[in-house]
């Protein structure tokens, strides 16, 4: 399918006006340069990251000018969601339908896609080095490094405490594990997830994990039980979860916030155990931590992140406020009321990425909005959501009052079974206009 | 040969009337980017279809029907698409019916 169908007549005028350049520029190059190649003129790119912010400025940072040379970095060759995990750990879905590659952005969008790690950023330079050994010159950088996680933040949690008790929190070797834990788990056991404070990537996703594992115990291990030690009092959309694990676990699933000494201060990976604040021991057959996190390693590199560990934005632009020339989008950015989600890093890119081509044609950044749907499956057939459209205000990033809300808490089982289509729908929907495949 | 010289005409053409083609430019590229965060659950350009539907290439009366009903609370068993409406003003639903009416699916 040709680029050009997919906009209308304006948007493809100004793709004829851009190409009739090119192909004019092409007369006074001497051979060898491909009608892909862009001119000095358009713009270097560079993208750091192939999740869902990262991929998504890639391609629509194309979309919005082909003429741009943009360059993704990624050591993956296989991207694993975050979204969607929880089902492959209930035993729902294999690996293999949560993983991503980067076929259409290179073959029908002419992004560079190189498999390698980011290692330093110099912003005087405007380079990226390269743990192959390369450096890219940019002008223009697009950070999208995800989380990180503080290792010991939580004591006793480590890398080597990871390997007992996954936190599973990005998606791959350690959703493998975590699932292979609760597969060889003896019925009768206690499974504990040990939440964090805020912010962390997903709120609601520790939620939906402990849901869709009661599920997998509902029908194989029926005498095993949940247990969430909560550092909050507080999480996302509490009162529909709380409200559908009645439904549909009953006793299963048993949750102790802040206040009920549910804030874990220790970790025995090598045990199993955790203790809380107050020397409460929690024993687990299997045990998940999901531990504090901070921004990507390569945002430190980069200089654009703060003392909270996080990176400020430039609400309008996702420009770094620290570093000029770099934005950053995802969850490794303070993007508060907006959540930590892959739904608001796609919005957040496209607003990115908009920026950067009007700033590179000398055009105003154009006016971004944002939305967010953080879907949620108590089961398989028992979805729920918050949605906000979200807009800057005063140099400030808001929720729009009027949209900023969750599912009735009234609505029937007919409603979650549609909203679990629909989460389904929306899985496939962002794996196409990221990854270009339907998962 | 022929395309190229046809190519070149074109460019210069529209070389001419640059200014006019920026500023078309930039409107369309505010529309874009206010349509942007549709593909999140209809697919790039609204054009992907099955639990949730595709969008792209319905009449713009339609849309904008649909769009102003769901914001004034009048679908009934709507899920998300009556809270995210009411984020956006009229003429923005309106945009937004006007851009994807004009997609081919």
């Amino acid at each position: 399918m040709s680029l050009d169908r997919n906009f209308p007549r304006a948007a493809t005028s100004r793709r004829e006006l851009l190409k009739a350049i090119g192909a004019a520029s092409l007369l006074t190059t001497v051979g060898g340069c491909s009608l892909f190649a862009s001119g000095p003129s358009a713009g270097r790119v560079v993208v750091i990251g192939g999740g869902f912010g990262g991929a998504t400025a890639a391609k629509y940072l194309k979309l919005g000018n082909p003429n741009l040379d943009v360059t993704l970095v990624e050591p993956k060759k296989q991207f694993h969601t975050c979204p969607f995990s929880n089902l492959h750990l209930a035993g729902e879905l294999p690996m293999s339908a949560i993983a991503h590659g980067y076929d259409e952005l290179r073959t029908q969008f002419n992004v560079r896609v190189i498999h390698a790690q980011a290692d330093d950023v110099d912003p005087v330079t405007h380079t990226v080095r390269l743990n192959n050994g390369s450096t890219l010159k940019y002008d223009k950088l697009v950070l999208s490094p995800g989380i990180e996680i503080r290792w010991n933040a939580l004591e006793g949690y480590d890398q080597a405490a990871a390997q007992l008790a996954p936190h599973a929190w990005q998606a791959g070797d350690q959703t493998v594990l975590l699932r292979r834990q609760l597969e060889a788990m003896e019925d009768g056991g206690v499974f504990i997830l040990s939440a964090p404070g805020n912010p962390f990537r997903c709120p609601p996703g520790p939620y939906e994990r402990a849901s869709l594992i009661a599920h997998y115990f509902a029908k194989h291990k029926p005498r095993s039980k949940v247990l969430i030690l909560d550092a909050k009092d507080n999480f996302s959309k509490q009162g529909l979860f709380t409200q559908g694990w009645k439904e549909l676990y009953g006793e299963r699933i048993e949750w102790v916030g802040l206040s009920g000494d549910g804030k874990v201060a220790r970790v025995d990976a090598t045990k199993r155990e955790v203790f809380t604040d107050f020397g409460t021991r929690h024993k687990a057959a299997v045990l998940n931590v999901v531990p504090p996190q901070k921004a990507g390693f390569i945002a430190d590199r980069a200089g654009v992140t703060d003392a909270s560990g996080w990176v400020p934005v430039n609400p309008r632009t996702f420009e770094s406020t620290q570093v000029k020339d770099i934005h950053v989008v995802g969850d490794a950015t303070v993007a508060a009321p907006m959540p930590k989600s892959g739904f608001s890093a796609n919005t957040q890119a496209k607003v990115a990425a908009a920026a950067i081509v009007a700033e590179l044609e000398g055009r105003p950044t154009p006016e971004p909005y944002f939305v967010n749907t953080c879907y949620s499956l108590l089961s398989p057939d028992y979805g729920i959501s918050v949605a906000a459209v979200y807009r800057v205000k005063d140099g400030k990033l808001i929720a729009v009052k009027e949209s900023d809300g969750v599912s009735s808490p009234k609505a029937g089982r007919d409603t979650r079974r549609l909203e679990a289509d629909y989460t389904r729908g929306w899985y496939a929907a962002i794996s196409q206009d990221i990854w270009g495949s339907k998962a | 040969m022929p395309k190229v010289i046809r190519t070149l005409t074109f460019g210069a053409v529209a070389l001419l009337s640059v200014s006019a083609v920026a500023s078309e430019t930039a409107s369309h590229a505010q529309t874009r980017l206010l349509a942007a965060a549709c593909a999140n659950c209809h697919g790039t350009d609204g054009k992907l279809g099955g639990a949730i539907p595709a969008i792209a290439g319905r009449p713009a009366s339609v849309l904008e029907r649909q769009l102003l009903a769901f914001k004034q609370g009048q679908v009934p068993g709507a899920t998300i698409m009556d809270r995210i409406s009411r984020g956006y003003s009229d003429e923005e639903l309106r945009q937004l019916a006007q851009h994807f009416s004009r997609i081919t699916r």
